[in-house]
């Protein structure tokens, strides 16, 4: 073969403990079957991996890409830069541009021309090769362009031979003899090729310990997490980037006797989980934004007829249809606030995998107990993008169902009613098929038998009762958690997946010699506002990261701190994520205004 | 049949809210009758009432009772009866809630076949809220420009249906002995019971007189086979058309339940054993698939 794997500039070979790399090219090239290979490759290494996809809500072709990050240490963010891109098209490296380190390596698939001058930035080393043309000469098929790519990525990052066959092997060997041959020889001629110009590659990673960790992302999860809480009924509807929770669940639930029913739209999702939790199953539902707005009546109406059900939220940008597979953390007010009138609610938010493996299975204990919908308000970087944790503590796991009563409780009462009025407000519950437990549930304001009232003694006896649930339920909710140093003199607050990037960001501030505490909030509602007083008293001002264009958990925070004259806003609402870098750059900004100020 | 005897007070019916007159309190006797004839015991029924003078049925039965949003009493029934298909579920609602707002879910019940009983109370108009026309209100009534919607044509387009029937509230022995088929059709997990029965509100749109006349009753006529689906809509809409209305058994025919087609473990859902230790050791291999 007469081409030469062009290589312009390059300056030996950098030994890396963190690196990002960015693969994209059309929807169908398998620009992600290559960020998953290199998953593999690097957690087979030890090291910790992060990775985000930028697709399109379209089925084929669009611009796609998936950004790998890897790293000796936990990661929840892709980071500031991409370190290595491999580009299958121009576009991609249009795409890519902006988020380039000066220093950046660029795998270009030339098949279609060159690269145009334009992106050739000085700095960057650029591996420019056909790798389409080299696949459909020699395998008949330009697809398998990107094993191509992959084995030039092994060179570029010094990885060994061995495993990247090793990974490719695990991949196809349960996909037919041709595929896994036809990637194989795809691997080879990558390998060949590169043996003709790189020597030695510009990268070399350091090996890490991560051995045990998994990899999951938050919607597995989140799945994973129902089903081990005892979770045995889902429903849903369609709907980005909820779905993988369904998919999840759909092989695995059958299995444990449980049902994951696929509704006609989320009116009846809704509905159907409030039948199937008041007959006695544990429940959730998940949907994304546009689902919650059609669920909202439902969700009130498991508030007022107490009964327990579980809805996951995983934002995306909005409103109407947005852009589905965005990241935003645009609904808080649209959970905090949902339905009409008035009733009892838990939401909840977790910020990364593990937290929502173990707040789900708690959430499904929370709303048996406090016969209420507790939500779980993700968001799609957080439902979306893959991370490595420590193995779920499965045995960790509690199942509480609170007051349900057996048939022998029943038979001991001299008198059943659903809705008696009791200290903690959370009455004793029966489930169809019981002796003695026959009941009527209603979301019409009812008297203890839960039949319709309109009087108004009962009217107050019964909003009391129900509202004080939450005031019962304070003191089990998850915590936020505390990062840094109890010194600082600047605070963040954060929820979801913006505690990545906050993490990374509070550690570059403190090089920078700003030192930062991070309050991580768990439950966005009730707000837990002693926990939240006490975080922020001592600090002089108090940064509050969030992915939307109101500042909306900010302007919740302000309603519940004793001083909030110190509380800024640092709002993102591009349909990305925070890079660490945005925050830092933000509190430095206004670190500095302070010293000016002084 | 163990006979249990319940020694805990639970919840007494109301009396009716209903207008005297109304089709409605002949739906309840003939439920009343088809659930005592059945001996089937009121810890194992659920009543699903939906929004409207119908939708308070379920409060004038001694048995659980769940009332649900209006128009989505039918995805309320089919979860309770997933989570739990030893149960007798039965969803009773008006024409308003069942054939405009919650329009959706009937045709995915119809489609899906769950193995509950639907009953929908037909009347013509929306009477809780003083006489709007309804989805089945005649061209003329308050206004109404809207042909009315056949909700019997409609479950027979529907491949899937698997039984069909109109009752009238004024022909009580018929309406019990169609509840009654409704009820072992769903029980014995053949799937979707539905009955249409046609209630009138002797307030808003008394159509007693009329409906008497213009009733065309296939369980009168000899020779009838309701299990030709074919010929039931070549019938039933040919009445249609000269304003006439089909009542009986319309259409009995087979597909596979809801229930046969999503549940495969002996203990319903409701009632499985979901604690951590019963279940640790086959969690523990799911932890594999996140290596």
């Amino acid at each position: 073969m007469a081409t030469k794997l062009e290589q312009t500039t390059g300056t030996g070979t950098s030994l890396r403990d963190d690196i990002c790399i960015m693969v994209g090219g059309q929807g169908g090239d398998g620009s992600l079957t290559v960020v998953n290979l290199l998953g593999r490759v690097f957690r087979s290494i030890g090291l910790n991996v992060y990775d985000a996809r930028n697709v399109l809500s379209r089925i084929r072709g669009g611009h796609a890409d998936g950004i790998i990050r890897a790293s000796v240490r936990d990661i929840f963010s892709t980071g500031d830069q991409i370190d290595l891109l491999v580009a299958f098209d121009e576009e991609a490296v249009q795409a890519g541009i902006s988020e380039l380190a000066s220093n950046a390596t660029i795998i270009f698939d030339s098949s279609k021309g060159e690269l145009s001058e334009k992106y050739r930035k000085a700095g960057f080393t650029i591996f420019s090769a056909p790798l389409g043309n080299m696949a459909a000469l020699s395998l008949r098929k330009n697809i398998f362009k990107n094993t191509i790519a992959f084995a030039v990525l092994g060179r570029v990052l010094g990885i060994d031979d061995t495993l990247l066959r090793d990974v490719l092997r695990a991949r196809y060997e349960h996909r037919g003899k041709e595929a896994l041959e036809a990637n194989m020889k795809a691997l080879q001629i990558g390998h060949e090729f590169a043996n003709q110009s790189i020597k030695e590659g510009p990268y070399r990673l350091r090996h890490g310990s991560n051995d045990g960790k998994i990899l999951a992302t938050g919607n597995e999860a989140t799945a994973f997490g129902f089903l081990v809480g005892g979770g045995r009924f889902f429903v849903g509807y369609p709907i980005t980037p909820a779905t993988d929770i369904m998919e999840w669940l759909a092989p695995r639930l059958p299995k444990f006797g449980g049902v994951v029913k696929q509704a006609e739209d989320e009116l009846a999702v809704i509905n159907m989980g409030i039948g199937a939790a008041y007959s006695g199953a544990r429940v959730m539902v998940a949907t994304s934004g546009p689902g919650q707005s059609l669920m909202t009546e439902g969700v009130g109406h498991a508030g007022q007829a107490e009964i327990p059900l579980v809805v996951v939220e995983c934002q995306r940008v909005g409103p109407s249809t947005g852009e589905p597979t965005k990241n935003e953390q645009s609904d808080v007010n649209h959970v905090v606030y949902a339905s009409h009138g008035e009733f009892p609610r838990v939401v909840v938010t977790p910020g990364n995998a593990a937290e929502c493996f173990y707040m789900t299975a708690d959430a499904l204990n929370l709303a048996e107990k406090y016969q209420l919908p507790v939500f779980i308000l993700l968001d799609q970087a957080l439902c979306q993008n893959s991370q490595c944790i420590d193995p779920f503590d499965i045995g960790a796991v509690r199942v509480d169902r609170g007051k349900l009563l057996t048939e022998t409780d029943l038979a001991k009462m001299e008198t059943y009613k659903r809705y008696l009025i009791t200290e903690n407000g959370v009455s004793p519950r029966s489930i169809p098929s019981q002796e003695g437990g026959q009941c009527q549930v209603t979301g019409n304001e009812h008297n203890e038998f839960g039949l319709v009232s309109v009087d108004k003694m009962n009217r107050l006896r019964m909003m009391t009762k129900r509202m004080k649930k939450v005031e019962m339920a304070r003191a089990e909710l998850p915590r936020g958690v505390n990062f840094g140093k109890a010194d600082a003199k600047f605070g963040i607050i954060g929820f979801g997946s913006t505690y990545g990037a906050v993490v990374e960001s509070m550690e570059q501030l403190s090089k920078r010699g700003v030192s930062t505490r991070f309050h991580q909030i768990r439950t966005i509602y009730p707000l837990l506002e002693d926990d939240l007083n006490a975080f922020a008293d001592p600090l002089e001002r108090i940064f509050v990261v969030e992915n939307n264009y109101q500042g909306q958990l900010a302007l919740m925070i302000r309603g519940v701190l004793r001083r909030n004259e110190r509380i800024d806003s640092i709002t993102k609402f591009d349909g990305a994520s925070f890079k660490p870098k945005e925050i830092t750059g933000a509190i430095l900004t206004a670190a500095q205004s302070k010293r000016n100020e002084v | 049949m163990k006979c249990d005897i319940a020694m805990t007070r639970v919840v007494s019916p109301i009396s009716p809210i209903w207008c005297p007159g109304c089709g409605d309190f002949g739906v309840l006797a003939s439920l009343k009758k088809a659930l005592s004839d059945l001996q089937i015991r009121s810890k194992d029924t659920v009543i699903v009432g939906g929004i409207g003078c119908s939708g308070s049925i379920h409060n004038d039965l001694e048995c659980y009772g769940i009332h649900s949003l209006h128009g989505r009493l039918l995805p309320t029934a089919v979860g309770i009866k997933l989570a739990n298909p030893r149960l007798t579920v039965i969803a009773a609602g008006g024409d308003g809630d069942g054939y405009a707002i919650g329009v959706g879910h009937f045709m995915h019940s119809l489609k899906r076949n769950p193995s509950i009983v639907y009953i929908v109370m037909q009347n013509g108009t929306y009477g809780l809220t003083k006489g709007q026309p309804s989805p089945t209100a005649v061209v003329g009534y308050e206004g109404n420009v809207d042909m009315p919607f056949d909700a019997v044509l409609t479950a027979l387009s529907i491949p899937s249906t698997t039984f069909i029937a109109r009752g009238f509230s004024g022909n009580q022995s018929q309406l019990t002995d169609l509840m009654k088929k409704a009820i072992l059709h769903a029980n014995s997990n053949l799937g979707f019971g539905f009955l249409e029965v046609l209630s009138p509100c002797v307030t808003y749109n008394d159509t007693y007189k009329e409906w008497r006349e213009e009733i065309y009753d296939f369980d009168a006529e000899k020779g009838y086979d309701p299990k030709n689906r074919v010929l039931a809509f070549s019938r039933a809409s040919e009445l249609v058309s000269q304003k006439r209305i089909a009542t009986g058994l319309i259409y009995t025919g087979t597909a596979k339940s809801l229930e046969t087609n999503s549940l495969n473990s002996e203990v319903p859902m409701a009632l499985q054993d979901i604690s951590l230790p019963a279940n640790i050791p086959r969690y523990e291999e799911l932890l594999r698939d996140f290596r």
